[in-house]
């Protein structure tokens, strides 16, 4: 085990270090791009660089990872834990599938533009940061590079109006959530005079907090549901998952929701702790809220692309349902429910860019009408990804829900499992007919959508998503364990740890 | 006989192989072309079958424990295992189960004509399925195999069914999962409460068995999800509309599974779960007057909307309502007669029902229609048929002498005791039986042969008799001779009484012939 001491400059470094091979990748790859930016060629390079980027950046978190790296002291703007580990190695899988997708994706879409990796990678960096901050100044900063970053890929199809629309309502809602954010600091900063979480912890231990920290509470609780798309924050969700480029809404989807959820999970579990009482009932109440709207909301939906997006409102849900134990295990549930949610809806979102072609936007159900006789394959892939949404046992989607009731169950809470079942049935009612209309229903005579081949690259992405989305769900005791660890080593200040 | 399977060790590895060998069977079927994929389906699950009858010598018939139990750690941390064992109930079931699904194959073998390797390889599965369900002891496991079992009737249902079959296959679907998922929840309440007040966190049946009585206020709520899941599957009157439509839409096969065992997972839920997990919540007097309310109301009702079905298919999905009744009476009746008798209905009604789907598709393959208005007379034409057919109808409605008598008379019997005016009720059941049987027998075979269409119907072939005759020998068997049966069941019925003590026994004289003869009768 190794110790590292943030107050030295070399301290920081080594315990940045995928963070700034990410970065490092990031401006390497723009420079490349900066000469070589006009044919589908380049694009190509781009993303295989990029691809590397993350590679890069992955050995290096996994050297700290194995290395089982801890602060010296404490831990000063990053947190050094396996559960920073985790959440960064979310990111990174979200943006390697995500990558791998493109690549054939915006070549078919006419989106030669390659800065798209860059942006990919720099909002990966943010991410990682934002999951990895331990205090609430440099979670700000992360947010922003993550978010700044996205807006951008929202509105990347420049051809398109319904991308700019995306971009325009995520960068007005975004801005709208940051100033929650930065207001929900200062009030913390006000009434703990720090924003290091651990001390802020520390600080509010074994009381109720002061009103204004119970405020600032609050506007963080507002600025993440933004964040997540819990309801009643969601209004922006559908519009921007909708109108953005396919794969970035996958992006979307797992990438910003994980860090969202882990940096969450960490500001309530080390410098909230003792505030439980404040905040669960909220956290609460935006759960059961958007498990049902997102789930009902659904139902009716025609497209697959906006399904998926209030699908995705719904799994928000579920989360919120793991993050409301404000225990170990929750935070292991989420960190466990994202890796599963993450590689399914990754995978669906590379479904749906393979099979809609020039604006998948209004990709239905009957356009998959006798897929499960003209590409076998592809039909069982996604209808494996939609059982493990759907939390069918034998799947990780499954796996995943099981734990976050287990850890709602083992704090004595009953009605959010509860609900959480009730909604999973209702959402089998959007999730099953895709299964049907690509199995039961006849090959239309002429096919609206000519389905595009699955480029080496986003077969492989998929292919490898759908294999572990069965492995995982058939053996998942290792996993459950890595989870389980890595939530046990966030530090709470604020109360005694009680075991997994 | 058991020398012989000690020598082999039969009963180390059986169970393992029974759950494996139909998911192996997959992989040849979908290798395969699409006309070779019935016959390897066929295969393998004769093979299953062949291997599966051995339990019956197996089984030790004087131990009322479970046997052969075995256990491999699974997520070991979460305390799940893959725990599986056997005993009589568990025996008879998988029995029928694995009796049932080659008659099913071999049925399916014209009636499937499209994506025929697709079919045969969701038939394996669902195998493994139903007889995981009964073999697991460990609730985790015993959930996956609860809902994995859904998928393949889902796509059987979906895929090869009748005209309205994706709102069947989704009703079916939704209703199943939402029972199921409650149950979920309920058993992770139950583990982690057990795991509270022990300290040892395990989803092991036996574990959950022995502590289930400290749950405590949280007993009627866990009851009730349990309840919920297992009424929904058998079907209990309130919650069968689901039933008919999956019934009727779906291929042979998929009806013949349905009726014949996936209806059964409902009440061996209840006798296996339900009941001993929370017998203090099942007996009180509310839930049980409930529960034979209940089971009285899909008795009666189940017949009289069989009584007037123009559809074939439709009536015997109808009959299944009134005749899982029975089961549900007996389970609550109390007494070693009623629960044994409630066992018999379940085998009884796997055979006849499973019989009756069978002939109706064949009639349907004929034909290609359902109407009993369409037909009239055809005993002239396909007398062997007609002479299956009413033999098969006279074991539905009960006649002395075949299977259905056995079971409905000892549920009657033992119920009667413990509720008379529920038990009389029940009787009237029976009687509806006879008219909707026998007024559809009198429809379908007899009266004047006026549609000339009918005249040139082909006789049952060779294939069509192979199913039959199985069918046939096990429906006169367990008529004349169920000693053997309930000798099997009665040690597992005994411990499952144990469970729901103290009850009012009948005395030991008002036993029927067979059940002293059981060394339960030790006890």
């Amino acid at each position: 085990m190794i110790r590292l001491d943030l107050s030295t400059p070399w301290g920081v470094t080594a315990a940045l270090l995928p963070e700034i091979l990410l970065t490092v990748a990031a401006l390497l790859v723009l420079l490349v791009v900066s000469w070589r930016h006009s044919t589908a060629e380049d694009s190509r390079l781009a993303g295989w660089l990029s691809l590397l980027g993350v590679a890069v950046s992955a050995v290096g978190l996994g050297a700290l990872w194995v290395q089982g790296v801890e602060a010296e002291g404490l831990a000063q703007m990053v947190a050094l834990d396996p559960f920073r580990y985790a959440a960064a190695a979310l990111a990174l899988i979200a943006a390697a599938g995500t990558i791998m997708i493109s690549i054939a994706y915006l070549e078919r879409e006419r989106m030669l533009a390659p800065e798209y990796y860059p942006l990919i990678l720099l909002a990966t960096a943010g991410m990682m940061f934002l999951a990895g901050a331990e205090d609430l100044i440099v979670l700000f900063l992360g947010l922003e590079v993550m978010s700044v970053a996205v807006y951008v890929l929202a509105g990347y199809n420049r051809a398109s109006p319904f991308s700019a629309e995306a971009a325009l309502k995520y960068f007005l809602i975004g801005a709208f959530a940051s100033g929650f954010l930065l207001y929900g600091i200062a009030l913390v900063y006000g009434a703990t005079g720090t924003t290091n979480l651990s001390l802020i912890g520390a600080q509010l231990a074994g009381r109720l907090p002061p009103l204004m920290a119970s405020l600032g509470l609050g506007l963080l609780v507002i600025g993440f549901g933004f964040k997540v798309a819990a309801v009643p924050f969601h209004m922006w969700a559908p519009d921007v998952y909708d109108g953005s480029p396919t794969p970035v809404t996958g992006f979307m989807a797992t990438g910003v929701k994980a860090a969202a959820f882990a940096a969450l999970v960490r500001v309530l579990l080390e410098a909230f702790p003792s505030a439980a009482p404040v905040w669960q009932p909220v956290v609460a109440g935006l759960a059961i809220l958007s498990m049902v709207v997102g789930n009902l909301v659904a139902l009716t939906q025609r497209s697959i692309k906006r399904m998926l997006a209030y699908s995705s409102i719904a799994h928000a849900g579920y989360l919120l349902v793991a993050v409301w134990p404000g225990s170990l295990s929750g935070a292991g549930a989420v960190l466990l429910y994202l890796l599963a949610y993450g590689l399914t809806t990754l995978a669906s979102f590379g479904f749906v860019a393979v099979l809609g072609r020039g604006g998948e936007r209004d990709l239905s159900n009957d356009d998959l009408a006798g897929m499960g006789a003209t590409r076998p394959l592809v039909a069982l892939g996604f209808s494996i990804c939609m059982l493990s949404l759907l939390g069918f046992p034998g799947t990780f989607g499954f796996i995943g829900k099981w734990y976050i009731i287990s850890a709602t169950v083992a704090e004595g809470q009953y009605i959010l499992p509860v609900v959480l079942v009730l909604t999973s049935v209702v959402s089998a009612g959007y999730y099953l007919p895709v299964i049907m209309a690509m199995y039961m229903k006849p090959a239309p005579a002429a096919a609206r959508y000519e389905s595009s081949r699955l480029s080496p690259a986003a077969a492989g992405a998929i292919a490898i998503s759908v294999a572990l989305i069965i492995l995982l769900g058939v053996w998942p005791g290792g996993l459950l364990d890595v989870a389980a660890q890595s939530a046990a080593t966030l530090t709470q200040t604020g109360r005694p740890l009680a075991g997994p | 006989m058991s020398h012989f399977l000690a020598s082999i060790y039969y009963r180390d590895w059986i169970l393992h192989v029974l759950v494996v060998l139909p998911l192996l069977g997959v992989v040849p079927v979908l290798l395969g072309d699409e006309r070779s994929a019935k016959r390897t389906a066929l295969i393998v699950t004769t093979l299953e079958f062949v291997l599966s009858v051995g339990l019956w010598w197996a089984l030790d018939p004087s131990q009322p424990a479970m046997q052969m139990v075995s256990n491999t750690p699974w997520i070991p941390n979460w305390g799940i295992s893959y725990r599986v064992g056997l005993d009589g109930i568990s025996l008879v079931m998988v029995l029928l189960t694995t009796a049932l699904m080659p008659l099913s194959v071999l049925a399916s073998y014209r009636y499937i004509t499209v994506r025929e390797r697709g079919f045969y390889a969701l038939m394996l599965t669902l195998l493994t399925g139903l007889v995981g369900v009964f073999l697991a002891l460990d609730l985790f496991v015993f959930y996956i195999f609860f809902e994995v079992m859904l998928i393949p009737m889902y796509f059987i249902i979906g895929i090869w069914g009748g005209t309205n079959r994706l709102y069947a296959a989704i009703k079916f679907f939704i209703y199943t999962m939402a029972g199921s998922l409650l149950m979920l929840v309920a058993i992770v309440v139950m583990v982690w409460k057990i795991q509270a007040s022990t300290g040892y966190l395990s989803f092991s049946y036996d574990h959950l068995l022995e502590h289930a009585g400290s749950l405590g206020h949280a007993a009627p709520w866990l009851f009730a999800a349990f309840a919920i899941a297992f009424a929904i599957k058998v079907p209990i009157f309130p919650f069968h509309t689901w039933l008919p439509d999956a019934h009727v839409e779906a291929p042979t096969a998929g009806s013949v599974l349905l009726a014949g065992v996936m209806l059964k997972i409902g009440t061996y839920g209840f006798l296996r779960f339900a009941v001993p997990f929370f017998p203090q919540v099942a007996l009180s007097p509310t839930v049980s007057r409930l529960m034979v309310v209940l089971a009285v109301i899909g008795i009666i009702y189940g017949a009289l909307v069989a009584l007037v079905q123009p559809d074939i298919k439709k009536l015997v999905a109808y009959s299944s309502v009134s005749h899982l009744g029975f089961v549900m009476l007996g389970i609550w009746g109390g007494t070693l007669q009623s629960v044994q008798g409630a066992l018999m209905v379940m085998i009884s009604h796997g055979l006849s029902t499973g019989a009756l789907f069978l002939l109706v598709g064949m009639l349907y393959e004929r034909r290609h229609t359902r109407l009993i208005e369409d037909y009239g007379g055809i005993a002239k034409v396909v007398p062997v048929f007609s002479l299956v057919l009413t033999v098969v109808a006279l074991s539905s409605i009960g006649l002395p002498g075949l299977n259905g008598f056995v079971g409905e008379f000892l549920v009657l019997l033992g119920s009667f005791g413990t509720y008379p005016v529920a038990t009389v009720l029940a009787t009237t059941g029976v009687i509806f039986a006879a008219a909707y049987l026998l007024w559809a027998l009198q429809r379908l075979i007899f009266n004047r042969l006026d549609d000339a269409e009918n005249e040139h119907l082909a006789d049952l072939t060779p294939r069509e008799l192979a199913v039959m005759v199985p069918l046939l020998v096990g429906i006169v068997w367990m008529g004349l001779y169920p000693a053997p049966i309930l000798r099997r069941t009665a040690p597992a019925a005994e411990r499952y009484l144990e469970a729901m003590a103290p009850r009012p026994q009948l005395p030991e004289t008002a036993r029927l012939g067979a059940v002293p003869a059981a060394p339960a009768a030790e006890r």
